[in-house]
């Protein structure tokens, strides 16, 4: 085990879109320290000026998600032990997004996607009805149950290649949302779903590469969901005939 | 000249927890058509705020032996007879609607029992298995169904947008709109509005160790507190046992380890590594967060102490393996931050952790001002002195619905929107732009310092003596901060502006809390005197009430209504057991 060097060297992405350069600071070292920690100190106590985002501290919100040394990370989450080599580290806003400013991405494009997907309950039932007896022993059920404890960071987001590639491609975390509806027998309009997630953006565009499963850091699948789907999209447009 | 972006709604509401969002689909139900309706955010919307962080439950008696009833009166023992009674009713009242809400409308979908009914278990002070959940991250289903619900809907949303000041009519008969920063641009923001929900969240980060979420500080009763109106119970901090500990220079610091820890065996131990709980509570580790938060105060005080100076959690001896598989999320955030939670000692300090004071309201979500609402932790009177595990996010979820419903039905009788009064509108921008005039400083330090002495002065233990210095203390840091300068040159996402109008807030609301906490002259619930250790006579519980007029705060005591039942009674069957839980 290496000693934890007494300093860090950060490089850190600023400015807005279209208009940004790299500073370096120097950061003391602690023993428990995240790269949350590290940002904070540069704006605490070297330069005021620097924006960030965070909330929770642990893991829950996924406000605070940034590019660490080139990948996706929740900063709130990410021991700086884990991640600078040489007490050096590199941190950018997250990628695939418009910048605001500094380390703050623009989230809007990722939930226009969420809302575009169609992702969110289609009622079937009312506050005045019984709750649906299905349990995670039923096997669409224990499917949607591998997709739902998804926080919405956007870590999966930015670490696709394809949405690099495609902006229009509604990306791995609405459309993992769109499959657990789809597999929630509560809901009304799966047609709907479906459709949504099968055009020009839908689920088509993955190259199954599986960034989106390697960096999520709850460990969820998106790419196994997006498989789903087209499973079921393409069945859908066949189907009726090949049922008939 | 000051440029102000002048915006006109209907209904307005301030926060995105669940309160706010829900107030938000409410509304969307009730009001007439066309009714324009705008959601503001200091964050992200579903993002910041605490309803997310919730891990245990929420509580709704939904059968199986357990009423409604039964429910309001563990409400009412837990908050040691001080609660709302009406407010406290409607809660459990309503939690069974918005439960069915939840799962059928919004699409959460929680924990099941084999036979497809909701699971169900008992946190401390309840005495039925009353909390349902989604394993231990039930808050994180919650908001992100209700955001998604939200997002889809034709609501306006104003992300990174900070409430700074609530402009009443030049009369100061009714509120005219709300002031806010758009923290993006950095440029003042009036919305004119006929409702206003204010459903910010609480949060007593004001205290050196604390789990809210790191956008929390008290903005939304330091405005209330400004617009002239009552705010009751303030003394009540309610302190969570085991905030992880990890040094001054970490946000992990004071983040929530799990109360199942203790429940499952976990033991605490002090710096010899000696367990101590026995010596304070026959129950030991599984003694209610008060009691437990008490001791490690009081081993701390000894300095029998670990390194960072708080105790030790132990879950070891269950064997790690199966630490690991019953707490998987824990153990993963502790491992994430360098400690191993599963086969090793694990730092813990007690936190403050939800504030069970706020604006006084009436059970409609009413307050004192026309045109102002208010629900969620932002609100007094559900909780009394302490709240229970799982009523949080029923209490927020219940009155945000409750606030929707009402602001919904109330516009249907307004007429025009209303004028602001400009020289409080004048004064409010001029608050926030104080700091710009000054020369640069570090704000920080202040921060620390007032977190210090909230601490030390007005925390788990206080006594007549510590909170005279605490106010003392207050006031230095609060004279002091209003010489630090904040550079103007570019206020777009400037954080640290926000910082010095967050240890504002912060500042204000500690001088309402300790001037509180001076007035009630007993112990009940979270609030503990050293000096006066008894609980006081039960059948003249009053509550405090701190209002500000022209800068100066003044503090009474009111008493409490038994509108629904008288301490020593109950409202439950006389053959009804004590408790329903089985015993471990």
């Amino acid at each position: 085990m290496t000693a934890t060097p007494p300093r860090l060297t950060v490089t850190v992405q600023r400015g807005t879109e279209g208009a940004t350069r790299q500073e370096t600071f120097d950061v003391p070292a602690y023993e428990n320290q995240t790269v949350l920690d590290v940002v904070t100190w540069i704006q605490q106590m070297a330069d005021p000026t620097l924006a960030y985002r965070f909330a929770c501290r642990v893991g829950m919100c996924g406000s605070c998600a940034m590019m660490v040394n080139g990948e996706p990370r929740w900063t709130c989450r990410t021991h700086v032990k884990k991640v600078a080599s040489d007490g050096q580290l590199d941190i950018a806003p997250l990628r695939n997004l418009p910048v605001i400013k500094d380390l703050a991405a623009d989230m809007d494009p990722f939930f226009d996607k969420w809302v575009a997907a169609e992702a969110r309950l289609h009622p079937s039932a009312g506050r005045g009805d019984d709750f649906d007896p299905v349990t995670s022993q039923e096997p669409a059920r224990a499917e949607a149950d591998l997709g739902i404890e998804c926080i919405n960071c956007g870590i999966c987001y930015a670490a696709c290649d394809t949405v690099a590639g495609n902006p229009d491609y509604l990306g791995p975390a609405a459309l993992q949302r769109a499959w657990t509806l789809f597999n929630d027998s509560r809901d009304a309009d799966r047609d709907g779903i479906l459709a949504a997630v099968s055009g020009k953006g839908g689920c088509h565009n993955c190259h199954s590469m599986g960034s989106c499963a390697q960096y999520c850091p709850n460990d969820l699948n998106p790419m196994r969901a997006i498989a789903g789907l087209k499973r079921e999209t393409v069945r859908a447009a066949w189907g009726r005939k090949r049922d008939a | 000249m000051v440029q102000i972006d002048r915006h006109d709604t209907d209904i307005l509401i301030i926060g995105t927890g669940g309160a706010g969002l829900f107030a938000a689909l409410h509304a969307q139900q009730s009001a007439p058509e066309g009714t324009r309706i705008t959601i503001a955010v200091k964050g992200l919307i579903g993002k910041c705020g605490c309803t997310r962080m919730v891990q245990g439950g929420y509580n709704v008696a939904l059968g199986g032996g357990d009423t409604v009833e039964r429910h309001f009166m563990d409400t009412i023992q837990g908050g040691k007879w001080l609660p709302n009674q009406d407010m406290a009713w409607k809660l459990c009242e309503q939690a069974v609607v918005r439960i069915h809400e939840l799962e059928n409308e919004i699409g959460c979908y929680f924990d099941r029992n084999p036979d497809g009914t909701l699971h169900q278990k008992a946190f401390a002070g309840q005495t039925a298995d009353r909390t349902v959940h989604k394993g231990d991250l039930t808050g994180i289903e919650i908001i992100s169904r209700l955001m998604e619900q939200v997002l889809a809907r034709p609501v306006e949303k104003l992300q990174e947008h900070r409430a700074i000041g609530l402009i009443p009519t030049r009369d100061g008969s009714a509120l005219a709109g709300v002031l806010f920063i758009d923290m993006r641009t950095g440029g003042f923001r009036l919305v004119r509005a006929k409702t206003v929900l204010m459903a910010t969240g609480g949060g007593p980060t004001m205290y050196k160790y604390n789990t809210p979420s790191g956008d929390k500080t008290m903005d939304g009763l330091a405005m209330a507190l400004r617009a002239g109106l009552p705010l009751r119970d303030m003394e009540m901090v309610q302190f969570h046992p085991t905030g992880l500990l990890a040094g001054d220079h970490t946000r992990m610091t004071g983040t929530v380890l799990e109360e199942g820890l203790r429940g499952a065996g976990g033991r605490l131990l002090n710096g010899a590594e000696n367990r101590f709980m026995f010596d304070y509570d026959p129950k030991g580790e599984r003694a209610t967060r008060d009691v437990v938060s008490r001791a490690i105060y009081a081993e701390m005080r000894k300095n029998n102490t670990s390194d960072n100076g708080g105790v030790f959690i132990s879950m070891a001896h269950l064997g790690p393996e199966n630490v690991r598989a019953k707490f998987p999320g824990m153990v993963k955030r502790c491992a994430d931050s360098g400690f191993d939670l599963a086969g090793g000692l694990v730092e813990v300090v007690p936190t403050a952790h939800y504030f069970m004071g706020g604006v006084v309201v009436d059970a409609d979500t009413r307050t004192a001002m026309e045109g102002l609402y208010v629900a969620g932790e932002d609100a007094g009177g559900a909780h009394g002195s302490n709240r229970l595990g799982g009523n949080g996010v029923a209490n927020s979820t219940v009155y945000g619905g409750v606030a929707g419903d009402v602001m919904g039905a109330d516009i249907r009788h307004m007429g025009a929107l209303r004028d602001p009064c400009p020289e409080v509108l004048q004064s409010e921008i001029d608050r926030a732009l104080h700091p710009l005039s000054r020369k640069p400083g570090l704000v920080q330090p202040l921060r620390h310092a007032l977190q210090e002495a909230m601490w030390e002065d007005v925390g788990v233990m206080r006594h007549a003596a510590g909170m005279e210095r605490g106010m003392s203390r207050i006031g230095d840091i609060s004279a002091e901060l209003m010489e630090v300068g904040v550079a103007g040159d570019d206020l777009a996402f400037n954080l640290t502006w926000h910082d010095w109008l967050n240890l504002r807030s912060l500042c204000d609301i500690s001088q309402a809390i300790t001037l509180a906490a001076l007035a009630r002259e007993n112990s009940r619930g979270a609030h503990y005197r050293e000096d006066f250790p008894e609980t006081g006579d039960l059948d003249a519980s009053y509550f405090t009430v701190v209002t500000q007029t022209g800068g100066a705060l003044d503090v009474r005591r009111d008493p409490v209504q038994f509108t629904l039942v008288r301490p020593g009674e109950t409202i439950l069957p006389e053959d009804a057991p004590e408790t329903l839980v089985a015993a471990q």
